[in-house]
């Protein structure tokens, strides 16, 4: 056997090393800056030369009412989302769990609105919730229901995006549980039929049990994504009424492009940033965990 | 008893049926609303019944520059694709041969981290450079959405590709990087379409990015059709019709690769 | 962390991708708006081009984007802009600020009236060239009106009459922007009809009884005869509301008046459609009257003849006359007076201009630098207001937080306490 080459012996670090130094510049290096920015007085207009501040930023967004509402608002969006999506898609993934005619066809469906482009699907949803011209109201009015004013009124824009969001994305939770289950051994089922067991305690106490890594595993990914939604909310309703809507992902956005506090804007995102590295660090040690 | 069974069965169908119009109606409404004429749209109660009419989409491509905004998306999430598949293949393979769970999950991070805690410094760093509007912030940016998606998908595509395929190789005295390129490479069609499918529509439908990176020479699609409802008076229908025209490629590609799409979507959960 | 980001630029620019030099001599490069006039501009550049020989590289864009580009671009000091369109009173206090208009020493300035002029110039030297002008007026429908017999109002307790009998239940009797930072401008007028401000000499005056008294003014005739989903509601959604006929009253920037008769867009016959005078409030009735697009070349511009060259002509008098016959309310006096002008612009829309011209008032917002956030602070009051029908009890106390917020903002631009 030949001696191998420099790039041979090196491969492992080699290979990998282009994608390591683009994440690095293009991610690592970023959020440096962002951390460096938060602790300085840079606004693009007051064109004031940047300016050491220690922790002032901190202290000022970190103690604004409009931040922890942001803060209040962005958990209780993904939490319910999440939750109405986890029971709702594994409910839909324990129906769907059989065979039957156009499966193909219904799993088809599933995955359109995981690919529909989320600025659209919110506009769409728009239309539909337009309190003058909306198929919601006209829906609600018909059944002899009080109409609403959806995302147009403080009270339910944050429901009513909920909505938007389970629609997009209860599919993907579906998704994933109909492959943990099509992934699941025989034997178990088995066994339990010749114990005698009722449909229902199957479902309860065999069915589930061992989905439930599979869904728990979906369902924070869902969270990670869901204290990110930006698209959706940016789209139907710019954070508002007022600021009603207005998540920490929203918040960062106007603080940085519309109103350039660059120190304050490093601020916000450096929290959006730190809450989304504690569910991934949930996320890796399920993993860790689950693969012990 | 076997009235009970049909009765399941009417239930079970009946269902699915319900479940699928819940997905498939706002599809369903925006593709109608794309063929209806303004007075339609604003009609109360809503009509279902109307005359279609193609002249939103007269409007949306012909009056609207769309077809540009097409070709800047296609071009953006092309390259973006292209260039991860360079740089993804060659880590994801070390990632699946040599078991580098800490470089996965550095290249994860990328996937999970939020993008405006990068977007704000790349915006700042960018327009220094006068590369604001340009391609080249365009696509690096989209980079940092395909990237993680091909390493993830190809890294457990390469570990059901058996070893000893390139070791036998090796043995005849080919170079491992040689291996890779002959052997591994032309077994993995599969796993590249999935992850070529999946990061090309993530990229297609990316907003955040390109509507503080883009302006008019590079604006993508997502932009297009957002600013269409901002500050042309609400014209629902072109705006309908806009949407039609961004989501149908996606879908488009979703029917043809179905399987891989869905594989691509659901294996980072039930692997773990 | 300088050092990084000195070794990143030399990294990108050793690769060939910088894009620094762009006009060298006779070019120039210059940024329009997504507007009618930028739109005007754009079709008649070739000639401008063929006439001075001086090549135009342009760009257009959406008027929020216009600003961000412009102030990045400048507050990096990357830019090679020349000219640009600019709005005086969104961007006009912050770019002077910071140094980034040219000073116009030698443009003749004669034809502008002289409340158009006073957000063109600080001090003494103007640094922008107005362009556009608009001022607040009121819409409403002739026949819906003549049916419930009633004449055109003409104070604000009239318009709240009015309102409170056209409404009906598929009709609202009055519409206007009620969506927060959006609302801001409209309900200027509202405020200086009460006898309020929303600055004073520098200073936040929006917590003081007569402001108050117009935020509860506006909220009750909003809330109570309003759109449905009116907090969430900027002009593109109550203009098409307008135009399908449901709404009877509008209050809104003049700009809009050639669209809602339009009959492509329109649904009610341009002759149903009225113009007037904004009502008068207790106090006074001075609608605004703003220049809402200016001109103005960059300060770090190199090529500073050329793009001169350029601002004289596209602000010349034959252009602002092409304007006023597409439908654009210019600045400059003189095209106000031209018989061929007056013979193709609405009677309507020329007394409502002479009307705002003697009474009006020159901002519809706070003029400062950090407008935006300024603007999104006094929304809330705006929606507060809304949602109560003008009956918050906590209007005043919040406006008085509100307004020590903007102070702070402009103790922050160094700009508390200046005129």
């Amino acid at each position: 056997m030949r001696e191998p080459s420099f790039v041979e012996r090196h491969l492992r670090v080699l290979f990998p090393l282009p994608a390591i130094l683009f994440i690095a510049l293009l991610m690592i290096f970023p959020i440096l800056y962002t951390l460096a920015l938060s602790f300085t007085s840079w606004n693009l207009t007051s064109g004031a030369p940047l300016r050491f501040v220690g922790l002032r930023n901190f202290e000022q967004v970190l103690t604004e009412p409009r931040f922890l509402d942001a803060v209040l608002r962005t958990f209780g969006f993904t939490i319910f989302a999440v939750l109405i999506e986890a029971v709702l898609g594994t409910a839909i993934a324990l129906i769907l769990n059989r065979a039957f005619i156009g499966k193909g066809l219904a799993k088809l469906l599933l995955l359109l609105p995981l690919v529909a482009t989320p600025v659209a699907v919110g506009i769409v949803f728009n239309l539909f919730y337009d309190p003058t011209i909306g198929l919601a109201n006209y829906v609600l009015s018909t059944f002899g229901l009080p109409q609403g004013l959806w995302v147009s009124d403080a009270t339910s824009v944050i429901p009513s995006l909920i909505i938007v969001d389970v629609w997009q994305w209860t599919p993907m939770i579906t998704l994933i549980v109909l492959a943990g289950l099509a992934g699941l051994s025989e034997e178990p089922f088995e066994a339990a039929r010749v114990d005698g067991a009722t449909q229902w305690q199957v479902l309860r106490h065999v069915t589930i049990p061992m989905v439930m890594p599979t869904i728990l595993t979906a369902v924070i990914l869902r969270l990670i994504d869901a204290l990110k939604t930006f698209d959706i909310i940016f789209a139907m309703t710019g954070g508002g009424p007022g600021y009603a809507s207005e998540t920490l992902n929203i918040m960062g956005f106007k603080y940085s492009f519309e109103y350039f506090r660059m120190g304050q804007a490093s601020v916000i995102l450096i929290a959006l940033f730190f809450f989304v590295l504690l569910c991934s660090l949930g996320i890796m040690k399920l993993r860790s965990s689950a693969e012990n | 008893m076997r009235k009970k069974k049909i009765l399941q069965e009417a239930v079970f169908y009946l269902a699915v049926v319900l479940i699928s119009m819940v997905v498939l109606f706002p599809f369903l409404w925006m593709l109608s609303s794309s063929l209806k004429t303004q007075t339609d749209i604003i009609a109360w109660p809503p009509t279902f019944v109307f005359t279609p009419t193609l002249q939103n989409y007269h409007k949306v491509f012909g009056e609207q520059d769309f077809l540009k905004y097409f070709i800047n998306s296609t071009v953006v999430g092309g390259l973006a694709v292209g260039l991860s598949l360079v740089l993804g293949l060659p880590a994801a393979y070390s990632i699946s041969r040599f078991t580098q769970k800490k470089l996965a999950l550095f290249i994860l991070l990328a996937r999970l981290m939020p993008g405006i805690s990068f977007l704000m410094p790349w915006y700042i760093i960018f327009s220094r450079l006068g590369l604001m509007d340009t391609y080249i912030a365009l696509v690096l940016s989209h980079m940092l959405i395909a990237l993680p998606i091909v390493v993830w998908i190809m890294s457990s595509y390469f570990d059901s590709i058996p070893v000893e395929l390139e070791e036998s190789a090796m043995v005849d005295g080919a170079t491992r990087q040689y291996a890779f390129w002959a052997i591994i490479l032309p077994m993995s069609g599969p796993g590249i379409i999935t992850s070529v499918t999946l990061s090309f529509i993530f990229s297609w439908n990316n907003f955040m990015f390109s509507q503080v990176l883009s302006m008019e020479k590079t604006r993508t699609l997502p932009i297009a059709v957002y600013n269409f409802v901002s500050y042309a008076e609400v014209d629902w229908g072109g705006v309908m019709a806009a949407a039609v025209a961004i989501m149908a490629p996606a879908i488009i590609l979703t029917m043809v690769f179905q399987k891989f799409v869905v594989k691509g979507l659901t294996m980072g959960a039930v692997k773990g | 962390m300088k050092k990084m980001l000195a070794s990143t630029v030399v990294l990108m620019s050793s690769l060939g991708l910088s894009t620094g030099a762009w006009a060298q001599g006779k070019e120039i490069r210059v940024l329009l708006a997504n507007h009618p006039y930028g739109e005007l501009l754009k079709t008649a550049i070739p000639e401008f081009e063929k006439q001075s020989g001086i090549k135009v590289n342009f760009e257009s864009l959406q008027e929020g984007q216009l600003t961000t580009k412009l102030t990045t671009e400048f507050a990096t000091k990357s830019s090679s802009v020349d000219v640009f369109m600019t709005r005086p009173l969104q961007e006009g206090k912050m770019f002077n600020k910071n140094g980034w208009y040219e000073p116009l020493k030698s443009y003749d300035f004669s034809d502008y009236p002289k409340p158009v002029m006073s957000v063109a110039a600080a001090g003494s030297t103007p640094y922008l060239v107005p362009l556009v002008t608009e001022w607040q007026v009121l819409y409403y429908r002739k026949d819906l009106l003549q049916a419930a017999g009633l004449a055109v109002p003409k104070t604000l307790v009239e318009l709240e009459g009015a309102a409170k009998k056209l409404n009906t239940d598929g009709v609202a009797g009055f519409a206007s922007r009620g969506k927060g930072a959006a609302a801001v401008t409209q309900l200027s007028s509202y405020i200086y009809g009460y006898g309020g401000l929303y600055l004073d000499k520098g200073v936040a005056v929006f917590d003081q009884p007569a402001a108050i008294d117009a935020l509860r003014y506006y909220g009750k005739i909003l809330g109570n005869y309003g759109p449905k989903g009116v907090t969430s509601m900027s002009w593109e959604n109550i203009m098409p509301l307008f135009q399908a006929g449901k709404v009877a009253m509008w209050t809104d920037a003049s700009v809009f008046y050639g669209q809602i008769v339009d009959p492509a867009k329109t649904q009610i016959p341009a002759a149903n459609v009225g113009i007037a005078d904004l009502p008068a409030g207790p106090k006074a009735q001075s609608p605004f009257l703003v220049t809402s697009w200016g001109i103005a070349v960059a300060n770090q511009s190199k090529n500073k003849e050329a793009a001169l060259k350029f601002l004289d002509w596209a602000s010349s008098k034959e252009l602002a006359t092409k304007g006023m016959l597409a439908s654009i309310t210019m600045a400059r006096s003189s095209v106000w007076k031209d018989p061929k002008v007056l013979e193709a612009v609405n009677p309507g829309l020329v007394a409502t201009s002479i009307f705002a011209a003697k009474n009006g008032n020159a901002f519809d917002r706070p003029y400062m630098s950090a407008v935006g956030e300024a603007r999104d602070q006094i929304g809330e009051l705006i929606i507060e207001s809304i949602n109560t029908k003008g009956e918050s009890a906590n209007l005043a106390a919040m406006a008085k937080d509100k307004a020590a917020r903007v102070n702070a903002l402009l103790k922050d631009a160094g700009e508390y306490g200046q005129p």
